[in-house]
């Protein structure tokens, strides 16, 4: 009995040392919707928009606050103060609404070229950042609209290699 | 079917080895599928773990065509007409 028991305890401390073998685990549908959420091209933009809100929001806090105001000795000091808070508020919001179109305009279009062509390549990049330039400068006449497309496909293009600069 | 009320030895023989024969397929069918179209849409070089959207739509079409096409062959294969 005594061989019999050693034997035992051996076989199971090496089929303890192994680590079981799990079965492939497939997603979940919950998991999977979780996923497709974020593939919508809707959800995708209306995020991008707000992200793109938030940080007009602060440039212009920031750009507004350095404009200082003319007259600088006929206001007292919170008066002043009223001024520029006024300023960088009215600063704020209409940068805040500029780069949240910006953002929307840029991620729909990407969002819908990339879908369509099935590829992930800059050329999504050229034809998001060429539709927002052109959208964003659509004011000024075609010729402005072309020089806002090329401009604006550019600096996109720009950043997207230095964000992606480690590979 | 009254008189094969209760299946004989060599027909649970035959049933069971043509599940083992439907199982051999569904499994070379789905690791074809997935290796064609993991080949044909994701690229060489990764940059990020998660699928990005053109990797996804890439991967629905590929495989929405692979399954229509295998039906459509399966269909045309079973109906045991001549070949065009």
């Amino acid at each position: 009995m005594s061989t019999s028991t050693g034997n035992d305890s051996d076989n199971a401390s090496k089929e303890v040392q192994k680590p079981p073998i799990e079965p492939i685990r497939l997603p979940t549908v919950e998991e999977i919707r979780g996923q497709d959420i974020w593939n919508n091209c809707a959800v995708r933009s209306v995020f991008s928009g707000v992200m793109g809100g938030g940080l007009g929001l602060f440039m212009g806090l920031l750009l507004g606050s350095l404009d200082n105001p003319i007259m600088q000795d006929k206001m007292t000091g919170k008066e002043q103060f009223i001024y520029t808070a006024k300023q960088m508020g009215r600063r704020s919001w209409s940068s805040a609404k500029a780069f949240a179109v910006m953002g929307l305009v840029f991620s729909a279009a990407e969002c819908v070229v990339e879908k369509a062509r099935a590829k992930h390549d800059t050329t999504n990049t050229v034809v998001a950042g060429c539709a927002t330039g052109g959208i964003m400068s659509a004011k000024g006449g075609p010729k402005a609209a072309c020089a806002g497309c090329a401009g604006f496909a550019a600096f996109s293009v720009l950043i997207e290699k230095f964000l992606d600069r480690h590979n | 079917m009254a008189a094969n009320s209760a299946p004989s030895a060599l027909d649970k023989e035959q049933i069971f080895g043509m599940a083992e024969k439907e199982m051999e397929y569904r499994v070379e069918l789905f690791n074809k599928l997935t290796h064609t179209c993991f080949n044909k849409c994701v690229e060489n070089k990764y940059k990020e773990s998660e699928l990005n959207m053109g990797e996804n739509s890439c991967i629905d079409r590929c495989v929405s065509k692979y399954w229509h096409v295998t039906n459509l062959i399966g269909q045309l294969l079973g109906s045991g007409r001549p070949p065009m």
